[in-house]
């Protein structure tokens, strides 16, 4: 019937009328994130605190949008000495492929999504700074007598 | 109280419901929309908030006025004034209850619809005066809307004029008095010529008033703001205004004309005048019940093409609107 559309929107207006708001008020509502949602890149810890990372630069090498980077000193004793571990955040798109190559979950891809800023120079953050990278060799010494089974050759 | 004294006292009461009015509604459409898109609308300032409008109209009023270099000077600051005028005498012959009403006008219904028809001008000249291509093209839509539907218009109320045989405003809500058999209110929407004209009427006031779906002038999505793009500070807010105080004229027209004015259906209207403030609650009612009738065709419908518009008016609604009368004169001479 002609005109018969024209009603049906209205219903349906009015159905979402009756409803009530879906909305949610978000700076003091939230909703809780997927588990696997994917936002800024954030680095790994172990337990007693030191950084994951090995500065293998493989998530270097891998970002398709070069944002990040790593400046490392290497030592005499083939320590490595991270002294910054950068991140264009303001350029990132998420795709989480530094976390996929990542040899030593040393990265993640955390849940932090307000990440509006008010000075562009905050859209270049340093994930690691002037801290030393993980080896076997050192973590082996900082855990003592508990050795990991694994790298006890 | 002295006539000049009677007079200032009128304007300034139709002032004050005007722009009451003005800041209620645009309130109540931010609420109707938002509901109607699931969402909340303002929440903020005030209770539900419920200050919002009046926070704008502060904003409106301290803002930089604005004049662009290339505009038309004079018709530029007139433009405000002959839209927002025409809109506030408007409301001099709209019968809020039996005795009130600014001026008791014989021809209330032609001199409401004459003292309208002045907006489109006002609006015409706006959107030149502000030499903006957006600004042009949506005063010469609104003209051209504007006067087309203003014939059907005026002829879907002429089969009113003649069943009642007044063309006083207070003059039809008294004749819509009783029921049909003692069942039906005897108001016009409940006889068949009665909704045949409202259903033009419905459809032409819309267009009138630059209602989505029939906002072609202002079309945000193409022209801007259309005729108010260069207007800024308070001259935008008399022609914003204007548009939702028309809103509540037709509104208001309409509940006269078709749904008994400030009657209650089943009780008479002695009764209903004897309670004091009962009509004119009544009467605010049923205008704010239309009103938010067009509020949620505005959140429904998606804006029109302007071609349709004027094919649905000059090859459709008027002669329709002609067929109306011919066939309301036809019945009224030989039935009743």
């Amino acid at each position: 019937m002609w005109g018969a559309g024209l009603v049906n929107g209205l219903r349906i207006t009015l159905r979402n009328l009756r409803r009530g708001p879906i909305a949610v008020k978000y700076p003091y509502e939230k909703l809780e994130l997927p588990e696997r949602a994917r936002w800024a890149v954030r680095p790994k810890y172990f337990e007693d605190g030191s950084p994951k990372c090995t500065a293998c630069m493989t998530c270097v090498r891998t970002c398709p949008d070069h944002i990040l980077s790593l400046d490392v000193e290497t030592r005499e004793d083939k320590t490595k000495h991270i002294d910054r571990f950068g991140y264009e955040i303001g350029a990132c798109m998420m795709c989480g492929l530094c976390v996929e190559v990542c040899p030593f979950d040393a990265i993640r891809m955390s849940h932090e999504y307000e990440l509006a800023v008010t000075d562009v120079s905050g859209l270049d953050e340093a994930l690691l700074e002037d801290v030393d990278a993980a080896s076997a060799q050192r973590h082996r010494a900082a855990s003592d007598g508990t050795k990991d089974p694994e790298s006890d050759d | 109280m002295s006539p000049t004294a009677g007079v200032i006292v009128r304007f300034v009461a139709l002032l004050g419901l005007m722009l009451t009015n003005g800041v209620v509604m645009i309130y109540m459409l931010r609420k109707v929309l938002g509901r109607l898109h699931i969402r909340y609308g303002p929440i903020h300032v005030g209770w539900h908030g419920t200050l919002q409008t009046v926070n704008d109209v502060l904003k409106l009023l301290t803002k930089e006025d604005i004049t662009p270099s290339a505009v038309d000077r004079w018709l530029y600051r007139l433009a405000p004034a002959l839209v927002f005028v025409p809109s506030l005498v408007a409301y001099a012959a709209l019968p809020f209850s039996p005795d009130l009403a600014a001026v008791q006008l014989d021809t209330g219904l032609l001199f409401t619809f004459a003292v309208l028809s002045i907006v489109p001008i006002g609006i015409l000249v706006a959107g030149w005066a502000s030499s903006n291509k957006w600004s042009l093209l949506g005063g010469m839509r609104a003209a051209a809307q504007q006067i087309a539907y203003e014939v059907p218009l005026l002829l879907s109320v002429l089969p009113i004029v003649m069943i009642a045989g007044t063309a006083s405003l207070g003059g039809i809500v008294a004749y819509q008095e009783g029921t049909f058999l003692g069942v039906v209110p005897h108001w016009f929407i409940f006889n068949p010529l009665g909704l045949a004209s409202f259903a033009i009427f419905a459809v032409a006031a819309l267009v009138e008033l630059n209602q989505t779906p029939f906002d072609m002038s202002e079309a945000d999505s193409e022209l801007v703001a259309g005729f108010a793009t260069e207007y800024s500070a308070m001259k935008f807010g008399l022609l914003f205004l204007s548009e939702f105080s028309n809103q509540f004229v037709l509104s208001a027209l309409g509940v006269t004309l078709f749904f008994g004015g400030w009657m209650l259906p089943w009780i008479s209207a002695e009764a209903v005048s004897s309670v004091p403030g009962l009509p004119v609650a009544v009467f605010m009612l049923k205008a704010y019940a239309g009103i938010a009738v067009m509020m949620w065709i505005r959140g429904t419908f998606p804006r029109v093409r302007i071609d349709q518009l004027m094919q649905l008016g000059w090859k459709r609604l008027i002669p329709a609107a002609l067929a109306l009368v011919l066939v309301a004169g036809v019945i009224h001479k030989a039935v009743l």
